[in-house]
């Protein structure tokens, strides 16, 4: 008798462990909201100016690699959280850069190197054109968010008394992103930031679908700004 | 007996359905900044074909599941080389014929004749990758005001965009057409004086016409 009772018992906890562990995936994302990890270094060459006064700073996206490009959003966020903790700061915007001086940083003209710099400014029109804009550093990031993996299944359905979905889907995202600080006075890299960020994202449905999304490419950008304030920001 | 609401709900059903057959058409718009660079102290003459200046490609759908395409790029085609070619040159005339014998042309320096030889494109439905792409390769003519030739060369120009930034393919054809033109613009800019025939032609020029 005790032979057979215990793995019932057995069976009724490991019911009542799943049932907990089912409620607090479905109710633990949606207080915490999606999970990521993130993971940041940095490599400093030569250390950070105090500040960079009236300078402005240029941050630019790589986009020569054939099988992804670094996203104008996260160039933007980058740009956005350094100028919104440190007012000071002047950032010119990415694509405004890049149309004042074409056809020197399109994917196929860009500088790959700080050297390159000299090959530009021996266009005398460019020289004057970026002496205009006083820059202290052009910041170059590569990299990209990408959706790693998926799994779960949601039915969605229509009838006569409404519509509704049910079911549940998770999504990992895998955000890596690599900033290059370039000095422009000095002609050389001065710095150089790794930002990683892993999160999952969650999606259950009963009638409504609630999207629990992991900021995961917020997070590599909020990651990245914090460090490149510390070259740009006396403040920091 | 059908009532209007109910009328009108087939008509746009029906349209929707059609336009769903129908080829998606994008006309190529977008931004072409001047070049920044030291001008050539050359009057070029530029000649546009009129395939070159109405400049189209067509893609008629394999299956029923996926939309033919025309995309019309002769007239962003004609924008950006003018643009480009102004900002590179001392001037620009645009010639009324393609160099000849015989034409009543302008004095020019040479002749520019560009000349789309090969398009292709890939969008997401053509293959598994979420970007979409357009890869051309050009054909540039450098002739005298007799047609004779100077230099003939070809040149890539690869766009691309991924889906994610956005909303309509239309939009991502467009957009990857008009990264695909800038990068033209790019690399003709970046290369015109370094076409061996083309350094050795500029070699020759007397010292004179060039300092004019």
């Amino acid at each position: 008798m005790a032979g057979t009772a215990a793995p019932a018992a057995q069976g009724t906890v490991m019911t009542l462990r799943a049932c907990l562990l089912r409620i607090a995936c479905c109710c633990v994302p949606p207080l915490l909201g999606g999970c990521v990890n993130a993971t940041v270094d940095h490599m400093v060459f030569n250390s950070p100016v105090d500040g960079i006064g009236d300078a402005s700073v240029i941050i630019l996206g790589r986009r020569h690699a054939s099988d992804y490009e670094t996203e104008p959003d996260f160039i933007r966020c980058v740009g956005n959280h350094i100028a919104a903790r440190d007012k000071s700061i002047r950032i010119v915007d990415e694509f405004e850069f890049i149309n004042a001086m074409y056809p020197w940083f399109e994917p196929r003209t860009a500088p790959l190197q700080p050297a390159d710099l000299e090959r530009l400014l021996e266009h005398a029109p460019v020289a004057e054109k970026l002496a205009a804009m006083d820059p202290e550093y052009l910041i170059w990031i590569d990299g990209s968010t990408v959706r790693t993996d998926s799994a779960g299944s949601m039915t969605c359905g229509i009838g006569p008394g409404g519509a509704g979905c049910f079911g549940f889907g998770t999504w990992s995202n895998d955000a890596t992103y690599e900033a290059a600080i370039w000095n422009f006075g000095q002609r050389a890299e001065v710095g150089r930031i790794n930002a990683t960020a892993i999160g999952q994202s969650y999606m259950p449905a009963v009638v409504l679908p609630i999207p629990i999304i992991a900021p995961v490419q917020g997070t590599a950008c909020d990651s990245i700004g914090d460090q490149l304030l510390e070259f740009l920001s006396q403040h920091y | 007996m059908i009532s209007d609401p109910e009328r009108w709900l087939g008509v746009a059903l029906l349209a929707l359905v059609l336009a769903g057959c129908g080829a998606k058409q994008v006309v190529v718009k977008g931004q072409f900044p001047a070049p920044v660079m030291n001008e050539l102290p050359l009057t070029l003459g530029v000649w546009y074909d009129e395939e070159f200046a109405q400049h189209e490609f067509f893609d008629e759908a394999a299956g029923r599941a996926e939309s033919s395409w025309l995309v019309k790029s002769g007239q962003a085609q004609v924008e950006l080389w003018d643009t480009l070619l102004n900002g590179m040159f001392r001037k620009v005339v645009h010639m009324d014929a393609r160099p000849a014998p015989g034409q009543m042309n302008p004095v020019v320096d040479a002749v520019l004749v560009p000349s789309v030889e090969e398009l292709q494109y890939a969008i997401p439905a053509h293959t598994s990758v979420k970007v979409y792409e357009i890869w051309m390769r050009y054909r540039l003519q450098l002739l005298t005001l007799n047609g004779e030739p100077i230099a003939e060369w070809t040149m890539p120009a690869y766009g691309k965009t991924p889906t994610a930034f956005m909303q309509s393919d239309e939009g991502a054809v467009n957009l990857a057409a008009v990264v695909a033109l800038r990068d033209a613009g790019a690399h003709f800019a970046s290369s015109f004086t370094r076409v061996p025939e083309v350094e050795q032609w500029l070699a020759q020029l007397p010292r004179r016409r060039r300092a004019q």
